[in-house]
């Protein structure tokens, strides 16, 4: 019986010996993963200045220009409490849209009646842009923090739902036939074998709906707050001619926007949804 | 000996592509399994094998007849006999240890510990106990499989294809050791598979089904002493035999 | 550590710092959340704070709104109201509505169009006269307003009194609706939209059209009081119900609009030291803006003779018919409450106020 163990594990399909963690082989090239990136940013910087230079605009501001801006805005301590204003409203908009998305998701890709009860009213509110939802927030919610809080829960939930359902439908059937095998049902099976099922394409949803989140953030602080980055912008625009203040209010939200990209890229890496991802 | 698989009279259709219209997969199937027993279920692609395997454990509800295993009608799936998949069903998000586990978490930790020790062994997967199914190799894939269906003590395991993605090396060497398992635990082994040979290799029965609608055609009973040896007269002799009455002649080839 | 734990734990620890920076940089959200709460447990149909809030746009026509809440704060260290600056006419309509703002400063033509779909509006006083340009850019061949035939006129809204100013401009010169094309435009866009030549005349509020002139591209083709002398743009509106329960509230903020009007006419130095404080902590605008627009030339906006007259509104109502927003089923006595402008003429006068405290 211990010969087997004694020998060498069998070919496996990949070259690598699998008992190594997947290789990483250090890049020779690795800087370029940083450089090239850096080297577009300039170029478009230049691209911007020129073409700003070229047509003499009065009012379109040049890079040095909105570089300024924010460092006018960063000594008025704004930049910081804009930040931290649009990131709270993102933060509570966007975890209740996941509290409430990914179990109601799960839910629907389960229960196949109730994907066919809720699916129409779900595919009609999806297309409602945030905007066209102002007028009901102030209703509701007046001119207070949770007005743009709801509708960047309204914009990132309708993603996450869906995501979560399809990919509860798409889940490998194999999984769940080997969980009945087992005698699992009702909640074990749920946290233990669907959940993790269905964690990949649920992340994938998540981080498109972060995307989403934060690109309402300028339309969902039109309302009266009086801070924010979306608030910055709408705010220049008033202030005559600060145009330098709205694109440095979209630098910082692109910007941010980034950050926020790749730490949800992140959980990708993690071993339990790894799997869900090819070539990782 | 009262057998522990009792098929009687069972037939299987699936409703076709236009209304009314009803494919016939599986037709007056009867079969016995005695325990222990070592059963491989042959026939061409499509022909139903699968089907059959599935109605015994308990994915599938038969048109009509009766499927008992331990004298009771299948009623779904159950603990107490586990099902190896063709397409690899081990959990990509849990570790070789946590997969080979699955089936114990009722158990004590320790005894969950030590069964699950003796079955990583068993499969030859010392070293590989953290590891992520994507982290292996496809034939060691299948024993975490197979050690995830052995570890929580079934009466009976039923194998779809379960070597069918493997390479031809690791096929051969994977039905040696499921032999020597096979031995060692005196488990109930349906075994369903397109490759003749292996059935040769690996059962103490072969039944051959038809073509659809299948029904099964022959029973060859292999009584070769195990370790086989695949040169011996007796084994290409029962391989031949199967081959022709699947309508193939090994001469010609397919 | 496993997925599920370092989200859990990453997230909550994301919620309560950054939920804690929140409250602590912007108190003010704390306030509102905290006043939300309250009312909701109270009432859900009326919001009964203590400060009552009204709603303004950063224009000149609403100038008095900060002028007032800033005086105010400086003479006794508080306020009886809290000024809430909105970005555009929706919002700050539909937050009226709601009740969150139970006084507002308003389009007129929008308030007589709200009485007249039933929302318990009155108007209780004026937010200024005049106050309005129509510019053009300087590059252009239009001189008179007949040279605007066949051409794009931006103004703010189709209930704002600017839309009502072009009906009334082209009878002047015997033209009709027909012979310009008028788009609806956020007057904070109105000077882009200008630059780029996308329209070829704009009509808003102060200050984007002096903000045109000041930038070297705009040119005055006429200001309101070449075509409607003592113009109105903005009122100050009030809830009907705040009016029967919060009298005095009502009546001290009307008291402290005249005196600000007032004090805003009085003298120039007034008004640069109002350019100076608005700008900063209402507007945050640069300042040179406003006091172009209140100096250049100092009539062009006005703040006396505030109290809301029958003839004038007359007028409004009339171009309103003509211009289709109105149905004139509201009249004067509807939608005006006099009283507290005719108490306020009685008793106000320009604050005693010569510039913040350094």
């Amino acid at each position: 019986m211990s010969t087997v163990v004694a020998e060498p594990s069998p070919p496996p399909a990949q070259q690598d010996d699998p008992a190594a963690p997947p290789a990483r082989r250090k890049d020779p090239h690795a800087w370029l993963k940083l450089a090239l990136p850096l080297l577009v940013a300039v170029v478009f910087l230049f691209a911007w200045d020129t073409a700003v230079r070229i047509s003499a605009s009065e009012v379109f501001p040049r890079p040095l220009e909105v570089a300024k801006g924010i460092r006018e805005l960063i000594q008025k301590g704004l930049l910081v409490r804009y930040i931290v204003a649009s990131l709270f409203r993102v933060t509570w908009g966007f975890g209740l849209a996941v509290l409430v998305g990914v179990p109601f998701g799960l839910f629907l890709g389960w229960f196949s009646r109730a994907y066919q009860a809720f699916n129409p009213m779900i595919q009609i509110f999806r297309p409602i842009s945030p905007i066209a939802w102002i007028p009901v927030a102030i209703l509701w919610f007046g001119i207070t923090d949770i007005a743009p809080i709801f509708l960047i829960f309204l914009a990132s939930v309708f993603p996450i739902t869906v995501s979560a359902t399809a990919a509860v439908m798409n889940m490998q059937q194999v999984y769940l036939r080997a969980a009945q095998n087992f005698g699992l049902r009702g909640l074990p099976l749920f946290r233990r074998v669907i959940l993790p099922a269905a964690l990949p394409q649920i992340i994938t949803g998540i981080r498109i709906a972060l995307g989403v989140a934060w690109l309402v953030v300028v339309a969902a602080e039109m309302i009266a707050v009086n801070s924010g980055l979306g608030y910055l912008i709408i705010d220049a625009r008033n202030a005559g001619k600060r145009y330098d203040l709205v694109v440095a209010g979209m630098v910082m939200i692109g910007l941010i926007g980034l950050v926020l990209d790749l730490l949800v890229r992140r959980l990708e890496n993690f071993d339990e949804v790894r799997w869900g991802y090819a070539n990782k | 000996m009262s057998s522990v698989v009792h098929i009687r009279d069972l037939w299987m259709s699936f409703p076709g592509k236009e209304s009314g219209q009803q494919i016939h997969v599986l037709e007056h199937i009867d079969l016995e399994v005695t325990p222990g027993e070592f059963v491989c279920i042959v026939g061409p692609s499509g022909c139903g094998k699968s089907t059959l395997l599935n109605i015994i454990g308990g994915f599938l509800t038969q048109t009509r007849g009766e499927a008992l295993v331990e004298g009771q009608p299948v009623h779904g799936p159950d603990p107490r006999r586990i099902f190896v998949f063709q397409e690899n069903g081990v959990f990509p998000w849990l570790t070789v240890r946590e997969n080979i586990g699955f089936g114990l978490l009722a158990k004590p930790e320790e005894e969950r510990e030590k069964t699950v020790a003796h079955y990583t062994e068993m499969v030859g997967l010392n070293g590989f106990e953290n590891a992520y199914p994507r982290e292996l190799s496809g034939g060691m894939r299948q024993r975490v499989e197979i050690a995830r269906a052995l570890a929580a003590n079934p009466d009976i395991i039923y194998m779809d294809e379960p070597f069918g993605a493997l390479d031809f090396i690791t096929r051969l060497k994977m039905r040696a050791d499921l032999v020597r398992i096979w031995q060692a635990e005196k488990k109930t082994i349906l075994f369903v598979t397109h490759d003749i040979e292996e059935a040769v290799q690996l059962a103490d029965r072969v039944i051959i089904m038809s073509r659809r609608p299948a029904t099964i055609q022959k029973v060859v009973p292999v009584n070769l002493p195990r370790p086989r040896d695949l040169d011996s007269a007796g084994y290409l002799q029962t391989r031949d035999e199967i081959f022709q009455s699947m309508g193939m002649s090994v001469r010609i080839g397919f | 550590m496993s997925l599920r734990k370092t989200l859990f734990l990453f997230f909550t620890g994301w919620l309560i710092v950054i939920s804690a920076l929140h409250a602590r940089l912007n108190p003010d959200s704390v306030r509102d959340f905290r006043e939300l709460v309250a009312s909701l447990r109270r009432d859900k149909t009326v919001v009964t704070t203590d400060k009552f809030k009204i709603g303004f746009l950063p224009v000149t026509c609403h100038l008095t709104c900060p002028v007032t809440d800033f005086i105010n704060q400086q003479l006794t260290g508080g306020s009886t109201f809290q000024p809430i600056r909105f970005n555009s006419w929706p919002e700050l309509k539909e937050s009226y509505l709601a009740g969150h703002t139970p006084a507002t400063f308003i389009l007129a033509p929008m308030a007589i169009a709200l009485r007249e779909q039933g929302v318990p509006i009155k108007i209780v006083y004026l937010g200024h006269r005049d106050g309005t340009a129509v510019m053009v850019h300087k590059d252009s061949q239009i001189f008179r307003m007949e040279d605007l035939r066949g051409k794009r006129v931006a103004v703010p809204n189709r209930y704002s009194n600017q839309r009502l100013l072009f009906f009334r401009a082209l009878k002047l010169a015997n033209m009709t609706i027909a012979d310009i094309q008028l788009v609806e435009m956020p007057p904070p866009d109105m000077p882009a939209a200008l630059y780029s030549k996308s329209v070829d005349a704009i009509c808003s509020g102060e200050p984007f059209m002096g903000q045109t002139e000041l930038d070297g591209y705009g040119r005055v083709l006429w200001l309101t009081k070449d075509v409607w002398p003592n113009f109105i743009s903005c009122v100050l509106a009030v809830r009907d119900d705040v009016i029967q329960t919060r009298r005095t509230d009502v009546q001290a903020l009307v008291d402290g609009i005249a005196k600000s009007g007032k004090w805003l006419d009085k003298s120039m130095d007034h008004r640069m030291s109002a350019a100076q404080f608005v700008s900063k902590n209402y507007y945050m605008q640069d300042p040179r803006l406003l006091i172009f627009v209140l100096s250049k030339p100092p009539d062009r906006v006005k703040y006396t003779r505030l109290t809301p007259l029958k003839p004038d509104f007359e007028e409004i109502e009339m171009l309103g018919k003509e211009s289709g927003i109105l149905k004139g089923t509201a009249h004067f006595e509807d939608y005006v409450d006099p009283t507290f402008a005719d108490a306020a003429t009685e008793h106000a006068d320009a604050w005693n106020f010569e510039g913040p405290k350094p």
